[in-house]
């Protein structure tokens, strides 16, 4: 009977240790198959995707893969730097599209990450308002998001017209914000009369300071829209996106939200963008899905489910009426705008003070 | 034949032999698995970290293999300091709430027919067949502003306003307690359940009332129990994030979570991984001092 377990066990744990070190060799060689360059001569039948979780409709997802008779893999990330990891650490081996932020193009470019992109192979990327492209040739704009203030009317004390007016003490408690060293920074930068992709060391003493005070009025990080229309918060930092979602649940139109009316203050526009890392696998799909989501009635059906700010003018144009007379669009200074740039080796100053933010208290 | 059989040598590796398929194998078969479990994915991370830990990081938060001190000179800083400490007294906060609630509960049970028993224990182990993010967003949920909590208060004519309970310390404390109580009950009630009736009769036979009783021979027979469960709750209580992240909204952060936005947002792997070594440090510290005490308790038992 002994004997009879002890064999039973051996090889069972055999049997796992083959199952363990066969595993990744094999899911490997399963891509090279398919060589980068072949094309149309040998279609890739698997395009492996990281992105942002809820940022891209299913069915949208699923006609793609009707249409090119292929698999759509996508892996979902939790932080831009998630992305940048992927993208430094060989990213190619495993995806063939990975979603950056413009904060980062410069070094990515510079360090030689991602691929150069062939433009006549995107035709529909004409559709992309060249003032929201800042690197043309390396990625292809996604969705972008303006970072504002949104408040609730009936509950929130104040009128809100500037980021100081979120340092009054009378909102203790109050804001619910989104999270992030380049995206509290920026907001305190501006605040303070400075560039908001300063590297100045002094600067983002002074802004790690106003956040300090900022963070004593916030009641939590994250889950902006629950928190807007549970009553937990009166007031959000938060994406023009999830703002919209607020907005929907709480009437519509005649939702007691309001976009804060900034007078002077610029707000932050950020974009996602697609880029091909260095060494991507299956760049001829790569290139008909990039096609594909620049097509403006594809994108108008995907911007129905995810109502986030267009850089493609077509789609825009499109896309239902619901979409381009949503409330959480309706504000005069869209002009008055700022992005994120790479701030290079400052990227430490800001997450040390992130951190001491973070901790601190 | 015979003079081969009567050489020593052979006698010597036949009984080696024997002594591989006697004991050898069954043993590498009864611990072999475990031990090839442990080592790939207990001992090498646990090495791999402690050697990040003594390595730079890159301004993109990828590790520079090139030796520095750094991330062991940050653990210095006074924040830090203040972030353990805050952790050590909630994780002791909510061992001694698991205790406290975990004990009574484990003696009734204890006391109770093993059929009745098992049942007891099975409505223990149910909320845990749901995933613990789902039990941690109902508490949201429930507590929320516009949530049934805050309704029936403000219906009972208890509070006017809405009382604000989530995002703050009480509520974290809630989730962990919740989270870790059956930890505390389990060990508890192996324990109190070898405990020999005879005994507390003898006791009070001897004249003492039930309050000596529990405190010369209940507690101190269970006292491997309640050990056991210290080290169960403790530990994790610890080292947790997900409850202070989604009950504390970001705001509330324990060393788990400072731990988990190195390795994340933060990208300072280096730093994270020489928290994650002070974190095993202090695990280390605990259990040892647990085998010291429960050998005490097994002299004095037997």
């Amino acid at each position: 009977m002994k004997r009879i377990l002890s064999g039973v066990l051996a090889s069972a744990m055999l049997l796992a240790l083959c199952a363990c070190g066969g595993g990744t060799p094999a899911e490997t060689t399963a891509g090279t198959d398919t060589p980068a360059e072949t094309g149309a001569a040998e279609a890739s039948t698997e395009l492996n995707i990281y992105m942002w979780q809820q940022y891209i409709s299913d069915q949208v997802v699923s006609d793609f893969e009707e249409a090119n008779n292929c698999t759509v893999n996508i892996s979902y990330m939790s932080d831009n730097a998630d992305a940048i990891t992927k993208l430094t650490a060989g990213g190619g081996q495993e995806y063939d599209l990975i979603m950056t932020c413009d904060a980062y193009m410069e070094s990515l470019i510079a360090g030689g990450y991602v691929e150069e992109l062939d433009l006549s192979r995107i035709p529909n990327s004409s559709n992309i308002n060249s003032s929201y492209w800042s690197s043309p040739n390396h990625s292809i704009p996604y969705l972008g998001n303006y970072i504002y203030v949104v408040y609730n009317t009936e509950t929130c004390p104040i009128e809100i017209t500037c980021y100081n007016d979120l340092l009054d003490p009378a909102l203790k408690g109050q804001i619910t914000s989104i999270d992030g060293a380049r995206n509290l920074f920026p907001m305190a930068l501006v605040a303070l009369g400075y560039d908001p992709n300063s590297e100045n060391e002094e600067e983002i003493a002074e802004a790690y300071e106003w956040l300090v005070k900022y963070n004593e009025n916030v009641v939590a990080y994250g889950n902006a829209e629950q928190n807007l229309t549970n009553g937990t918060a009166s007031v959000a930092f938060t994406y023009d996106g999830n703002a919209s979602w607020a907005f929907a649940e709480t009437g519509g139109e005649d939702s007691p939200l309001v976009v804060a009316p900034f007078t002077d203050d610029a707000v932050q526009l950020g974009f996602d963008m697609y880029v091909i890392p260095t060494g991507a696998q299956h760049t001829d799909l790569a290139y008909k899905f990039l096609d594909y989501i620049c097509d403006p009635e594809v994108m108008a059906q995907n911007l129905v489910e995810f109502p986030y700010f267009c850089p493609n003018d077509a789609a825009v144009a499109a896309a239902p009426e619901s979409y381009r007379n949503d409330p959480s669009k309706d504000f005069d200074y869209k002009e008055n705008v700022f992005f994120q740039e790479d701030v290079g080796d400052a990227l430490t100053i800001y997450n040390d003070y992130y951190q001491m933010l973070k901790v601190g208290q | 034949m015979s003079t081969r059989i009567n050489d020593t040598t052979d006698l010597q590796a036949i009984s080696r032999k024997r002594d591989l398929r006697r004991k050898t194998i069954p043993a590498l078969a009864q611990a072999g698995p475990v031990s090839v479990w442990m080592i790939l994915f207990v001992t090498l991370p646990m090495l791999y970290i402690i050697y990040i830990s003594f390595m730079s990081r890159g301004v993109f938060g990828d590790v520079v293999y090139e030796f520095s001190l750094e991330s062991y000179q940050t653990l210095l800083d006074s924040i830090y300091f203040k972030v353990i400490v805050k952790s050590l007294q909630v994780a002791l906060f909510t061992t001694v709430a698991c205790l406290l609630l975990g004990y009574p509960f484990a003696y009734y049970i204890a006391r109770k027919p093993p059929a009745v028993a098992s049942k007891l224990i099975m409505l223990i182990m149910i909320p845990f067949w749901t995933n613990s993010l789902m039990r941690l967003n109902s508490w949201l949920l429930l507590f929320q502003t516009s949530g049934p909590v805050n309704t029936f208060l403000q219906w009972a004519g208890i509070t006017s306003e809405p009382v604000t309970f989530i995002y703050t310390d009480p509520l974290v404390m809630l989730g962990l307690v919740t989270n870790m109580l059956p930890f505390a009950v389990l060990p508890l009630y192996s324990t109190i359940e070898k405990l020999q009736n005879s005994l507390l009769e003898a006791s009070s036979d001897l004249g003492a009332n039930p309050r000596q009783t529990f405190f010369r021979i209940t507690l101190p027979l269970t006292f491997p129990g309640i050990f056991s469960a210290v080290i169960l709750v403790f530990i994790p209580s610890l080292g947790i994030y997900t409850v202070s992240d989604m009950l504390g909204g970001g705001k509330v952060l324990y060393i788990g979570n400072i731990i988990k936005n190195q390795f994340g947002s933060i990208r300072n792997w280096p730093l994270g991984a020489a928290l994650s070594v002070l974190l095993l440090v202090i695990t280390g510290a605990l259990i040892f001092l647990y085998t010291r005490f429960s050998k005490l308790e097994d002299m004095e038992v037997v």
